[in-house]
């Protein structure tokens, strides 16, 4: 609506480029006919024509921002058109989701991903009911209780396990797990390295979350005499829930793509396992990095449906995560 | 209210997902066309050869070069004998030697045996001892040859030398009809097409070996020191499927490869003269090198002596032997018995031949027998 006001002023303007008048004071719409493609504009009488080099300027802005918007699309319309271009016939039988790799050799074709994705699964899940009250609870005493030192303390620290790369992660659960502790590498122990990395992207959405409720609410509830800890259950927790389940997914769907902790912690093996405390576990990343140098053709078709299954594992975990934002609100 | 339904919703969601992935089967072996040797012996199997009974598990890490051979030998042990696991992670040889000396696998595959000499304060084969117990042993197990593989229109065979072979691949013969290659192969038309040299780009096992084979069969036309880097001349290219690839569709063209890579491609592959004649790359030229390399170890620590410059009749000289590790006295009984179970069946007769079609070349009979006592002895 306001553009197109401007739009015409412009255009009438435009009329009498040489006029000596304020640019207020022109005859009106009436001369709008006179082409209005918009493209010339508004020459300041005083000022000679800065317009067009404000013309100029904003195409080119415009130009930029379009190329930027597609040089950033052309990496990821470029990663999913090969791996689904390579990847969807093996996901089209049946096979690749009802069995497991266990005898499959790389010149063999056939066997499925069953058993990594169950592990990417499994291992995901474990992860997130260990991470998941650790982070929201931090979030809900940093946001709700926290003050001085030692919340800033927290809060510090949590910056810094979001700095932390994965391996270091890894090796560090290695370095607790396996050199301290003399434990063998199960998938549990991939679950606490994954754990490391979930918790402060938890943290710090939930608190984004807790944040953006109203103090309004809190304050009534304070008001009709409910004790803090129950106004944050009752009233600030639900406010805030389809964010909080948001952030949990995204999460999710972020530790579930992670390779360096699983490439340390989780050897590969190719039968179906389920035992998080003894043996090898399987997981998608880990299929994927098994036969990551073979070139034998079987094996390389596995490799990239391997990855278009994470790819829509981990894509729908993401739609899953918005849909829980669109429809769990808490009606206003 | 709500958070109880978004809860529903997503348990069920999750149970569902989980129910469905939980009725998957490990169960590959029908209908999928197995060309595996062994499987027809899979009725005669007596429990003897499938380690205790109700199966196990067994975890091996180690050498990327025999990943192909050893995936075989478990793809026909786990046929022979249901109810066994056996895991191959192929992270490299390095690798594989520390997990097992961190007791984190039963067995590890290196491309070369454990160390005896100190390397930062440390000594592999007693390192491995310690963790063992008990001496910790090298069984030679899959031969894994390089080829020279070539490509060049109307030369079907082509004897190289070590010095010839040497001085293409560092860039001082630079034409097919070079008078050094015309020596040596008489009765052969070469054009006078340039040589193209393909190397591998990325660090490997593969070069490091045909270059110390290069260094010690002519160390007069190869100076530089045998690495996993390549040092002479040439295009590189990524792994042995892009240096294979490169020669086929590069008239004219020369590389080092596995076996298997030169055969895939369909490339011509040069017989080797290291000074008792012209040696054809088969499985049995191979084995009879293996054979003539000299035992380095005691007893039944087969650690092998390549001799890449021997004048064995019919050796060919270019290849590498990796080697299981065990240790000659298990920690566990039931994982020691299944290890035993599992190595028998890789080295047996039928499954060392099952790998020359894939590239690899079975041992020869006297090192397998011996291969064979070892592991009779482990306990």
């Amino acid at each position: 609506m306001s553009s197109n006001t401007v739009r015409m002023t412009d255009v009438a303007i435009v009329d009498e480029p040489r006029s000596t008048k304020p640019a207020g004071a022109t005859d009106g719409p009436a001369t709008a006919d006179s082409g209005g493609s918009g493209g010339r504009r508004s020459p300041s009488p005083v000022f000679g024509h800065p317009a067009r080099a404000r013309e100029v300027k904003d195409h080119l802005a415009r130009v930029v921002m379009w190329l930027a918007f597609l040089l950033a699309l052309v990496p990821l319309v470029w990663i999913l058109w090969t791996v689904l271009s390579q990847g969807y016939h093996l996901l089209l039988q049946s096979e690749w989701w009802t069995n497991s790799q266990k005898g499959i050799t790389s010149r063999r074709e056939g066997g499925g991903a069953v058993h990594a994705i169950q592990g990417t699964l499994i291992q995901g899940l474990t992860t997130a009911v260990i991470s998941v009250p650790i982070g929201v609870m931090t979030a809900i005493y940093l946001v709700e209780y926290g003050r001085g030192k030692f919340a800033k303390a927290v809060s510090f620290m949590v910056d810094i396990l979001t700095g932390i790369p994965s391996i270091v992660a890894g090796l560090f659960i290695y370095a607790v797990w396996v050199t301290t502790l003399g434990l063998q590498r199960v998938g549990f122990a991939v679950c606490l390295a994954l754990v490391m990395l979930m918790v402060p992207v938890i943290v710090r959405s939930t608190e984004e979350m807790l944040k953006l409720v109203p103090n309004e609410l809190r304050e009534a509830s304070y008001a009709l005499g409910v004790p803090k800890w129950k106004t944050i259950m009752k009233v600030v927790l639900p406010t805030a829930f389809s964010g909080i389940v948001t952030g949990v997914l995204l999460g999710l769907a972020r530790v579930m793509g992670e390779t360096a902790p699983l490439l340390i912690l989780g050897p590969y093996t190719k039968a179906i396992a389920t035992d998080l405390f003894g043996g090898y576990m399987a997981t998608l990343p880990t299929m994927i990095n098994q036969d990551r140098s073979e070139s034998l053709q079987p094996a390389v078709d596995r490799v990239w449906a391997a990855a278009l299954t994470l790819i829509l594992l981990v894509l729908l975990l993401n739609i899953a995560g918005r849909v829980v934002a669109r429809f769990g609100s808490v009606r206003k | 209210m709500k958070i109880q339904r978004l809860g529903l919703v997503a348990s069920v969601a999750l149970v569902g997902s989980l129910a469905l992935s939980a009725c998957g089967s490990d169960n590959n072996a029908s209908g999928s066309g197995s060309s595996d040797t062994a499987s027809g012996s899979s009725s005669n199997a007596s429990a003897a050869d499938c380690g205790p009974d109700g199966g196990g598990t067994l975890n091996a890490e180690g050498s990327s070069a025999q990943k192909n051979a050893i995936e075989e030998a478990i793809s026909s042990f786990q046929d022979k004998c249901s109810g066994t696991t056996v895991n191959y992670n192929p992270s490299g040889s390095g690798a594989g030697i520390k997990q097992f000396i961190a007791g984190q696998v039963d067995f590890a595959g290196s491309d070369s045996a454990l160390k005896k000499t100190e390397k930062d304060g440390k000594i592999e084969a007693d390192e491995a001892a310690k963790y063992c117990g008990s001496p910790a042993w090298n069984l030679p197990m899959v031969t894994g040859p390089i080829a020279v593989a070539y490509n060049v229109k109307g030369v079907d065979k082509l004897v190289l030398t070590p010095e010839v072979t040497a001085n293409i691949f560092n860039g001082k013969i630079t034409t097919w009809n070079d008078p050094a290659i015309a020596k040596v192969n008489s009765g052969v038309t070469l054009p006078s097409q340039p040589i193209k040299v393909f190397f591998r780009s990325d660090e490997s096992g593969t070069t490091e070996n045909f270059t110390k084979y290069l260094k010690a069969a002519a160390p007069n036309a190869w100076t530089a020191e045998p690495g996993k880097a390549w040092t002479g001349k040439g295009e590189g290219k990524q792994k042995s499927d892009g240096v294979a690839g490169a020669v086929k569709s590069t008239e004219g063209g020369i590389t080092y490869a596995e076996w298997s890579y030169a055969k895939d491609n369909s490339l011509g592959i040069a017989q080797i003269d290291n000074g008792a004649g012209p040696v054809e790359l088969t499985g049995d030229s191979v084995g009879k090198a293996v054979a003539a390399a000299k035992p380095d170890g005691e007893g039944n620590d087969l650690r092998l002596k390549l001799d890449y410059a021997t004048k064995e009749a019919g050796a060919y000289p270019i290849l590498l032997v990796t080697y299981e590790i065990v240790c000659s006295k298990g920690k566990d009984a039931k994982k020691a018995e299944l290890t035993k179970a599992f190595l028998k069946h890789f080295a047996s007769e039928e499954t060392q031949k099952s790998l020359e079609e894939i590239g690899y070349a079975p041992l020869p009979a006297e090192v397998q027998a011996k291969v064979e006592t070892a592991i009779g002895a482990l306990s």
